[in-house]
């Protein structure tokens, strides 16, 4: 039974509960079955105070009809998120356009081109950025051992994805950390929303965006994995700004170089370790967000994965669970090689 | 040498707290730094200073941690704005400049050495050379031989293509003197550069800023805490308390007139043997009577005392150019070897 009738009576608000129509309107199921067992517990005339439901919404709504139930609330949300969606999409739609064209140019690109093309290419990148011989060799055997399992595809695909979505990421991600050193107030705007970003659960960000867009667009998964990714690239830059040496700024100040010529000469350069640590983070969470985003169509060795726990297909889900870790390994071990290369030119004190 | 201003400070005070105007009405009346501090929570950084700078000359500031050098010294090139008060570079008032001519003020007539090198570790020696003027956009091939000369002229040949973290402190410090020199700049200001040196090299950098300062006169104000280091290079000496100029002028009168207790424990460690010459402690005017030798006025008393072989009855002729310039009593050289306060405590006891 309506356990808060009597707070309502007591109230006087009964007419104004009433006022909503609740009373006449037809009964929901939920409130059929708590009348008919209110009438066979029969005689208490209500629970105990053991049994006292907490003042939900659903518990008011119960016993006055114009409080709303929280299911109207939800309701509300979805009504409200498309009603704005339409509007919404006019603005964002053609912004992020080029997102799906970019996904979909990388993905065919990278799984056309013939192996014997893609991996040699995929190698000479590796020894363009990381200098190093082992590091070469262990991608060449790792592709290999990928391509060998018919992983090569998959691997591919996540491979572009990666590519694309942290090249977007740095693009905007640096330039933003940027402002973010040089005022304050923007950093104190910015930073909460980085927290919110990195702290919420991948899939509850997914939810407006399959509002937004439909599950065949690229830009879906697109706009996800850069949303989760971009945050290390933003911080570290922000952070590896304010961290050079205050006494290179005096000088460089002193013989009056101009805010560009310092921020090009001096600052970029002297952060470049630590935005370069950013770069490898965000890479390492593209792919972390690329094999969520299997859930929404994209394509990779995170279908793969996923079919293993839909159809329990055990074997296939490990395979592809060990091609990311490889792929994992593959691009951090790039990364860090890069990145101790920049170090080294720079060991300094 | 001659003997024209350079730069003039007037009436200048710097307090540092969220609203300087407010306190400053309360220094003028009076109000001391650590009254100050307590009632205002403002810090009085500097305190009604005039000093005039002399051009070709060494001026040397000199003050305990925390007595406002630092402060003062970035005034010069507006690193720091003042509370109020002016500075006049030339004659004219480089607090109402605009950024453009401020810029070019510190590109073409001012450059600084730092305490702590501040040179940029992502460049070469070379590049740290010539910084002055590639911030002014002359390309390297251009200041290439500027840099080089200079970086010979400090005693660094051959250094050009190593960087910072790869020389000693020394060697770092001769790069940033080099750096200064080659912005070929009339004014040098120079934070306690010598500061973070061991003593043997910090006086192989104070001979090399003489045998500099002997060929280049330029302008120079060098800052330190160490009072051997200010007799050696100070033409004129300012010296500074709690961000207020307590005396001011040739090193050899504040050594034999101290006005304030501060100073005379200052000056109290010193070897005045070594410090002191025979100009300034000689009697003026054609020696009369026996004369035991001939001495110049820029000997110092030790060499004095040397000369006489300690015996006390000696009288010798100060010679200036070749002119005699007044003469020198061994009596007297005795009295100017103690210290005003010691000779104080003694009368007292
Ligand atoms: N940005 C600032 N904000 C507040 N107070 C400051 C600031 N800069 C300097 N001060 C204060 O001004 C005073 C003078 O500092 P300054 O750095 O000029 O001293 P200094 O003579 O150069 O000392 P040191 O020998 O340690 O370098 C100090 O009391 C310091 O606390
Ligand atoms: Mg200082």
């Amino acid at each position: 039974m309506a356990i808060y009738d009597s707070v309502f009576d007591s109230l006087g608000l009964r007419e104004w509960c009433d006022g909503g129509g609740s009373g006449e309107g037809p009964m929901s199921m939920a409130e059929l079955l708590a009348r008919s067992r209110g009438e066979s517990g029969g005689g208490t005339g209500g629970a105990s105070l053991w049994d006292l439901p907490f003042p939900s919404l659903d518990a008011l709504h119960d016993a006055c009809g114009v409080i709303p139930e929280s299911r109207d609330l939800t309701l509300g949300l979805e009504r409200g998120f498309l009603s704005m969606r339409d509007a919404l999409r006019v603005v964002i739609d053609p912004v992020t356009q080029p997102l799906s064209w970019m996904l979909r140019e990388s993905l065919a690109v990278m799984t056309n081109t013939p192996w014997w093309i893609m991996i040699p290419l995929l190698l000479a990148v590796t020894w363009l950025v990381s200098k190093s011989w082992r590091v070469v060799v262990f991608v060449a055997i790792s592709l290999a051992l990928l391509a060998f399992v018919d992983h090569y595809n998959a691997a591919m695909q996540t491979l572009a994805i990666i590519f694309v979505c942290a090249f977007i990421c740095v693009l905007f991600g640096v330039p933003i950390g940027i402002a973010m050193s040089r005022s304050d107030r923007l950093q104190r705007i910015v930073i909460p929303i980085l927290d919110m970003l990195q702290t919420l659960p991948p899939f509850v960000y997914l939810i407006p965006l399959i509002f937004l867009f439909s599950v065949t667009e690229p830009k879906l998964y697109g706009i996800a994995i850069i949303l989760y990714a971009i945050v290390p690239v933003i911080r570290l830059t922000d952070l590896g700004i304010r961290l050079v040496d205050k006494d290179v700024i005096e000088a460089a100040d002193a013989f009056g170089m101009t805010n560009r010529q310092k921020l090009f000469g001096v600052q970029i350069p002297l952060a470049l370790p630590n935005i370069m640590a950013g770069v490898n983070q965000t890479i390492m969470m593209s792919l972390a967000m690329v094999v969520i985003a299997s859930l929404v169509s994209a394509p990779g060795l995170g279908v793969l994965v996923l079919r293993g726990i839909r159809s329990l297909e055990l074997g296939v889900g490990l395979v592809a669970g060990f091609g990311i870790v490889l792929l994992a390994i593959m691009l951090d071990r790039v990364t860090k090689a890069s990145l101790a290369r920049i170090d080294a030119s720079q060991a300094r004190r | 040498m001659n003997d024209q201003v350079k730069i003039s400070i007037r009436n200048l005070y710097k307090i540092f707290g969220d609203t300087p105007q407010a306190a400053l009405a309360d220094v003028r009346a009076g109000m001391g730094k650590p009254e100050l501090l307590e009632k205002r929570n403002h810090v009085l950084g500097l305190s009604d200073i005039n000093v005039e700078i002399r051009t070709g000359r060494i001026t040397v500031i000199m003050g305990l941690s925390g007595s406002g050098k630092s402060t003062l010294i970035r005034h010069l090139n507006r690193l720091i704005e003042p509370t109020a008060g002016e500075v006049l570079v030339d004659g004219e008032n480089i607090l109402t400049w605009d950024e453009t001519r401020l810029r070019r003020l510190r590109r073409e007539t001012m450059s600084m050495v730092f305490q702590k090198f501040a040179l940029l570790p992502h460049r070469t020696v070379l590049e740290n050379a010539g910084m002055a003027l590639a911030t002014r956009g002359i390309s390297r091939k251009e200041f290439e031989a500027d840099a080089n000369r200079w970086l010979d002229r400090v005693g660094l040949e051959g250094y050009g293509g190593h960087y910072p973290h790869q020389l000693s402190g020394g060697m770092q410090q001769r790069v940033g003197i080099a750096r200064a020199l080659t912005s070929n700049s009339g004014i040098m200001l120079m934070d306690e550069a010598f500061s973070a040196l061991d003593p043997l090299i910090r006086t192989d950098m104070q001979d090399l800023l003489i045998e500099l300062q002997a060929e280049l006169h330029k302008t120079i104000v060098f800052i330190t805490h160490d009072l051997d280091e200010a007799l050696k290079l100070a033409d004129h000496l300012v010296i500074l308390k709690d961000g207020a100029v307590i005396q001011q002028g040739e090193p050899q009168q504040i050594l034999l007139e101290p006005a304030d207790p501060y100073i005379e424990d200052f000056v109290s460690d010193i070897n005045r043997a070594r410090v002191l010459r025979a100009r300034s402690i000689m009697e003026e005017g054609p020696a009369e009577g026996e004369i035991s030798g001939e001495i110049d006025h820029n000997d110092n008393l030790e060499s004095v005392i040397a000369m006489a072989e300690g015996a006390l009855d000696r009288r010798y002729r100060v010679m200036r150019d070749g002119e005699a310039v007044g003469s020198l009593e061994m009596p007297a050289i005795m009295r100017a070897l103690v210290p005003r306060q010691a000779s104080r405590k003694t009368a007292r006891n």
